[in-house]
């Protein structure tokens, strides 16, 4: 049995003492305005993002556009930086990597993690040894330095970058598929499709799967978060995707100290981008999580 | 086997895995004779120094032996020439016994670069750890003490929010405010006593610790209204003592579970939190040491480097573990 702490959360020895959190209050069975709200937003951003080449918007590399470091007004509405490109439509730019980079290595993350989970908490034994094993050094691994040898190795293109996200998903949402597919595996309807003779590769994928990945989906938007926010770090030190620019990116520019004393909004308008897309994604990941009833996603790291 | 052996075996494979898969990482990525020698190290020296090959770079014959003995005197003290596994012991036995190497971009002996490094890191980590627990504790416990009332709904709204900041973001924004616009606190790094270095990090471990103190703060609330739902909590009402002697001594330490344990799996993420924090605050600690090395491809460094977090990562996790067999002996008879 692998030694590694989750053993004691997984609910087999110490059920009591991880009754889980919310278990106090009783999950209300539908979604609020706050959910719709920050979901809207979401959309908005993403629709902005998706259609930022057919907007009437400056172009974002054109140097000069406006004057210098001028700060918000009407032609420029998040104002210039400090080279005079518009900061409304860079922020709109901004947002292509961001959520690109972040959507489809928390996708990624959750796939394989989730696979990686199911197969582990069902099969138990050796599989489920081995697998602890490689989730623990996956774990282990200095989350950053990770970072900087799959780049080195394989470079900054824009699939490296998420593929290298996604390995740091991996073992939390592992971890937890583990724990929840340990739940289902004992349940009737697991017995009967095996007492009708289905193979533990039917089981896993027809009967356990779905019970796993339905409700763990609603944690997709809260992961979401957590690697558009990981991305925009790498960014920040200028190693995340090398073509183009993310908010990250955006941030890193304007956080010099010169910068910030003359031009402050150069870093703020990408800041303030960032954290309401992420408080959105919090606030709708949340209410879903309450609405699917799931525990927190382990995810620590930022 | 019990259950410790059993624990320490399957610790110790993970860091020869750790350790190994990092070697042989960076020594696919980088030629380590490239920092020693510079252009030199991807020319055929034997062939030079046998005489077979005459222009070496296109210039006169012959110029080029003195560099090519160079490379094999490299080639020969960091024993460039054994296979993978044979480097990888003989580093892996060199580091058990104390011996870090030598930095390539610099020659310094790692251990002294760590021994410089460390210590301010850690001081970092040790005081947003402090700001982390000082603050999600009481923060914890007045939240839970009357849960879903005015002053939880208001915390619980201002814990997304902070929670929504990314930790480099927080820094920028604290940066802007207290050095930037008030200059309360020192732009750069200031060593020369303990209070001048206490008052540097305060904003960095501000910026490392408040995240953290959200997520703690989320977690022991949780916790602490599922032990406040127990029947020695009733009896202990009975019994007529206080508010705050139930609170802090008969329910804080059964809840603190799931704190301690994320306060573990944390470590990392602080180590990691930790490279941006201190490029941002110019503070001349590990992290970002381990960060240039890694750009500048000084293996040795980032090696030590790798080798030091992983072992504490596995390290901090089993005294996590202990921690739980010391605050709920069940643990202990399960095991």
């Amino acid at each position: 049995m692998p030694a590694d702490t989750s053993e004691h959360t997984d609910g087999e020895k110490l059920p009591e003492v991880v009754a889980g959190p919310d278990a106090d209050r009783a999950a209300p069975r539908r979604l609020g305005i706050t959910f719709w709200v920050a979901i809207g937003w979401v959309a908005l951003v993403t629709g902005a993002a998706i259609a930022a080449p057919l907007l009437p918007i400056a172009d974002p590399d054109e140097i000069g556009i406006g004057p210098r470091a001028s700060g918000p007004n009407w032609d420029q509405w998040f104002g210039t930086d400090t080279v005079g490109r518009d900061m409304f439509s860079r922020t709109i730019w901004g947002a292509r990597v961001s959520l690109m980079v972040g959507f489809f290595s928390i996708v990624a993350g959750f796939l394989v993690g989730g696979m990686m989970g199911v197969v582990s908490g069902y099969r138990r034994g050796w599989t489920d040894l081995v697998l602890g094993f490689v989730t623990y050094i996956m774990l282990s691994f200095p989350t950053l330095v990770l970072f900087l040898l799959v780049i080195l190795l394989f470079g900054q293109g824009l699939w490296t970058v998420t593929a290298a996200l996604s390995i740091v998903v991996i073992p939390s949402v592992s971890r937890l598929a583990r724990a929840i597919t340990i739940a289902f595996a004992e349940r009737e309807f697991v017995a009967a499709a095996r007492l009708l003779g289905a193979t533990n590769r039917r089981v896993m994928v027809r009967e356990i799967l779905p019970n796993v990945l339905i409700p763990m989906s609603a944690l997709l938007l809260l992961g979401l978060g957590l690697t558009i926010v990981a991305e925009g770090g790498l960014a920040f030190l200028g190693l995340s995707v090398a073509d183009g620019f993310s908010w990250g990116k955006m941030i890193q520019l304007g956080a010099g100290l010169r910068t910030l004393q003359t031009a402050p909004w150069v870093a703020f308008f990408p800041i303030g981008a960032m954290f309401l897309t992420v408080l959105s994604l919090n606030l709708a990941g949340d209410q879903l999580r309450q609405y699917f009833d799931v525990r927190e996603l382990g995810i620590g790291g930022r | 086997m019990t259950y410790l052996m059993r624990r320490l075996a399957f610790m110790f494979g993970v860091l020869v895995a750790v350790t190994f898969l990092a070697f042989s990482a960076t020594n696919v990525i980088g030629d380590p004779l490239f920092n020693v020698v510079g252009f030199y190290a991807s020319i055929d020296c034997d062939a030079v120094i046998a005489g077979e090959m005459e222009d070496v770079i296109g210039t006169v014959a012959g110029t080029g032996i003195g560099e090519c003995e160079r490379v094999i005197e490299a080639r020969e003290k960091y024993h460039l020439d054994d296979s993978l596994p044979v480097r990888y012991g003989r580093w892996i036995v060199g580091m058990a016994q104390g011996d870090f190497g030598e930095s390539y971009a610099n020659q310094m002996p790692v251990s002294s670069i760590l021994a410089e490094r460390l210590p301010k890191s850690m001081l970092l980590m040790g005081v947003s750890m402090v700001v982390a627990l000082g603050v999600s504790i009481p923060w914890g416990v007045a939240a839970a003490y009357r849960a879903n009332q005015r002053f939880d709904r208001a915390s619980t709204a201002g814990a997304f929010g902070l929670l929504s900041i990314p930790g480099f973001a927080l820094a920028i924004i604290l940066f802007y405010f207290f050095v930037v616009r008030w200059q309360i606190f020192p732009s750069r790094y200031m060593d020369d006593n303990i209070f001048s270095r206490l008052h540097s990090l305060v904003l960095p471990a501000a910026s490392l610790g408040l995240p953290l103190a959200v997520v703690y703060q989320r977690l022991l609330r949780t916790d602490l209204i599922t032990t406040l739902q127990e029947d020695f909590v009733i009896t202990a009402k009975a019994k007529g003592l206080s508010d705050r002697r139930i609170m802090f001594r008969h329910v804080l330490r059964p809840s603190m579970f799931g704190m301690i344990t994320v306060v573990g799996l944390n470590m990392s993420a602080l180590i990691g939190g930790t490279i941006i924090i201190e490029s941002i605050f110019s503070i001349p600690g590990f992290g970002r040491e381990l960060y240039v090395s890694a750009i500048r491809d000084d293996i040795t460094v980032v090696l030590a480097g790798v080798t030091v977090l992983a072992t504490a990562f596995v390290v901090i996790n089993t005294v996590v573990d202990l921690l739980y067999s010391y605050l709920d002996p069940r643990v202990r008879r399960a095991g």
